[in-house]
């Protein structure tokens, strides 16, 4: 990278002359330039170009760059013997050259002011969900009037792509927990020769809750996240307007196909999941000593309908919702490249938040019902 | 090295860029040009015209290294860009800079730290003087005062001005623009177009362009490369008066919009 005229620079002589000498730019720019020490004792400086055999626009402004600094010190500068294919570089220069302070970037916001905007946000947020919620609630009395106006191929679509391609990673991990929880409390069971009783902690605790909730979070994981990013990027294409522009609805045309798709397969898949924590609890069990059907056995005189309903009511409201901050995150997103990855954090964050709520909230719930 | 003194001081006349027999095409598709030999000149202005979807910015892809071709080689300043990998590739990037048709600035950074980059990477100035050189080349497009802002935040024509800033911003003795002034207003469109002839005239700086603004290529392109959808490679090349009002070629007729003349032949 280095010019093969190197840049050289001699003075300031006692007139206060600098020659610069060899090709001026990006690269060859010296830095250090000139030293405090060298200028100390002038008050005016002329650099002399005579010799500089090349200055393109970089180098030109680096010397700007430089006047302005000597100016602070209190030293005037001007150039002399500009040939003439460098004067039009120079005067290029001088004229685009940024006056001094003009540059200062926007300060940004102090605490106060950052902690109002974040509150103003959560509410903005908030406010903006419920719209969303609304808006979403009424395509879905028009679908549920008219089931067969509703685009099912693109329900589908959605559903194979973010329910059924989940059913590997989900049940894998459904599997594990199953099997941890059984051998984690085996472990202790077996102490007091009560072991078969693993079958009934595992099976309550998978079907009740864990199931659910780790479906929920594989999918917020999984698909609500491509939602998000999906139409966040739609939206900084402006493929949104372009929606709304042809008298189409976002919430109508893009949300509501996915939140249906959602909502309506991950029961299926929290079926699915459910039965492979079984599956993982019941090895356990059998690697105990009990045979295969002991475990299903226990597990049906002590699992009545209500489990298996609670968790399957959950799982329908889970799957609504993570459909439904999906989108709501990618179709508010902001414009810009970062916004994209913005709406799906958020999206993310927000959808575990709610899920997490909404669990504690159903467990009350159902504990009092006594369900 | 972005002064046009070093590169013809090396080795005699090394063109700026020079492609040899080469083959444009996308993977998995059929070639889109064939056998192209066209070469740059220092300190040159040379159009790439040819109707839209011809394949002008595929062929900037390959100019550029970011396509290998299926067939020919690229020289940029006499090396084959192509010849030996990435390592031939990492050394010719730093002799040419590229403004893309869509922009292509880092949304997340502000204009002027996207002009900012190249310098910062590539240059030991100081923090402050790479402010002033970046604020400089914002100038020149005409973007001062909108220094801090975000690319999103912006104009098209204010990203495209950035774009052309940013590929300016080392001074690179090679550039390649993909439209620059396409959705530009006339005004703005003729100041770009004087720059981009005083870097020319007076730094030797050679520039690859690809445009359809006629206004701007009878003003500044010194030569220009008409592509044919027809033959799959050049239907015509010369100076754009030429282009424009001898060649018999009946892509540039049509291209340069001489009806008349056609009517007056067939009659
Ligand atoms: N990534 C790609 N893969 C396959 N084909 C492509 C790809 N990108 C472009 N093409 C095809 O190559 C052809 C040429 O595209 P290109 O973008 O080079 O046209 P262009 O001459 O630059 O047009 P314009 O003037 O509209 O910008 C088009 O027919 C397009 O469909
Ligand atoms: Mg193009």
């Amino acid at each position: 990278m280095e010019p093969v005229i190197p840049f050289k620079w001699e003075g300031p002589d006692a007139e206060g002359t600098v020659r610069l000498y060899g090709n001026l730019n990006a690269f060859s720019a010296p830095r250090p330039f000139l030293t405090k020490k060298q200028v100390k004792t002038a008050r005016n400086l002329t650099f002399d170009l005579k010799e500089l055999e090349h200055l393109d626009l970089n180098g030109a402004a680096f010397l700007l760059s430089q006047f302005d600094l000597l100016k602070q010190m209190g030293i005037s500068s001007k150039v002399q013997n500009l040939s003439s294919p460098l004067a039009p570089i120079w005067e290029l220069a001088q004229k685009s050259f940024p006056a001094p302070d003009s540059l200062v970037p926007q300060k940004g916001p102090g605490p106060i002011e950052q902690l109002g905007e974040n509150i103003w946000h959560f509410f903005k947020d908030l406010f903006e969900l419920t719209t969303f919620f609304g808006e979403v609630l009424v395509h879905f009395w028009g679908f549920l009037r008219r089931p067969w106006r509703a685009r099912w191929a693109s329900i589908f679509t959605v559903a194979e792509k973010s329910v059924v391609d989940a059913i590997p990673v989900t049940c894998l991990v459904a599997f594990l927990v199953g099997l941890i929880l059984a051998f984690q409390s085996a472990m202790l069971m077996q102490v007091f020769g009560v072991d078969i009783f693993v079958a009934d902690l595992v099976g309550i605790a998978m079907i009740r809750e864990l199931g659910t909730l780790l479906t929920a979070i594989v999918l917020t994981g999984r698909s609500g996240s491509a939602f998000s990013s999906e139409l966040a990027s739609m939206k900084s294409n402006q493929e949104i307007d372009a929606f709304v522009t042809m008298g189409l609805s976002p919430a109508r045309d893009l949300a509501l196909p996915r939140i249906l798709a959602m909502t309506l397969a991950t029961p299926l898949l929290t079926i699915l999941a459910d039965l492979a924590g079984l599956l993982g609890g019941n090895i356990v069990l059998m690697s105990l000593g009990h045979p295969y059907m002991v475990f299903w056995e226990e597990l049906s005189s002590h699992i009545d309908i209500s489990d298996i309903a609670t968790g399957l009511f959950k799982s329908f409201v889970f799957g609504f919702v993570v459909a439904l901050i999906g989108c709501q995150r990618g179709l508010y997103a902001e414009s810009g490249p970062s916004a994209v990855g913005e709406a799906t954090t958020h999206g993310v964050v927000t959808n575990i938040l709610v899920i997490a709520i909404l669990d504690s909230l159903f467990a009350v719930l159902f504990y009092a019902l006594s369900w | 090295m972005p002064s046009p003194g070093k590169d013809m001081s090396q080795a005699g006349p090394k063109p700026p860029l020079e492609a040899k027999n080469l083959t444009v095409s996308h993977e998995g598709s059929p070639p889109l040009l064939v056998g192209l030999n066209f070469t740059a000149l220092p300190g040159e202005i040379l159009g790439i015209l040819g109707p839209s979807g011809c394949g002008k910015s595929s062929l900037l892809q390959h100019l550029v290294g970011l396509a290998v071709p299926r067939e020919g080689q690229v020289f940029i300043f006499g090396e084959d860009i192509y010849a030996q990998g990435e390592q031939s590739l990492m050394r010719a990037r730093h002799n040419f800079g590229v403004m893309y048709q869509t922009g292509a600035l880092f949304g997340d950074l502000t204009l002027l730290d996207n002009v900012s980059v190249p310098l910062k990477e590539f240059t030991h100035l100081d923090p402050n003087c790479i402010k002033d050189i970046a604020a400089l080349k914002l100038a020149l497009v005409g973007l001062t005062g909108s220094e801090y802002l975000l690319p999103a935040n912006v104009s098209g024509g204010m990203v495209k001005r950035a774009a052309i800033a940013r590929a300016l911003a080392l001074e690179p003795s090679l550039l390649f623009l993909d439209e620059p002034s396409a959705g530009l207003d006339p005004i703005t469109a003729r100041d770009l177009d004087e720059l981009i002839g005083t870097l020319a005239r007076n730094l030797g700086l050679t520039f690859v362009m690809v445009t359809h603004e006629l206004r701007s290529i009878m003003r500044i392109v010194d030569r220009a490369i008409l592509l044919g959808k027809r033959m799959k490679g050049i239907a015509d090349m010369g100076s754009p008066k030429y282009l424009a009002e001898k060649s018999t070629v009946p892509e540039s007729i049509a291209f340069f919009q001489r009806n008349n003349v056609k009517e007056k032949k067939e009659k």
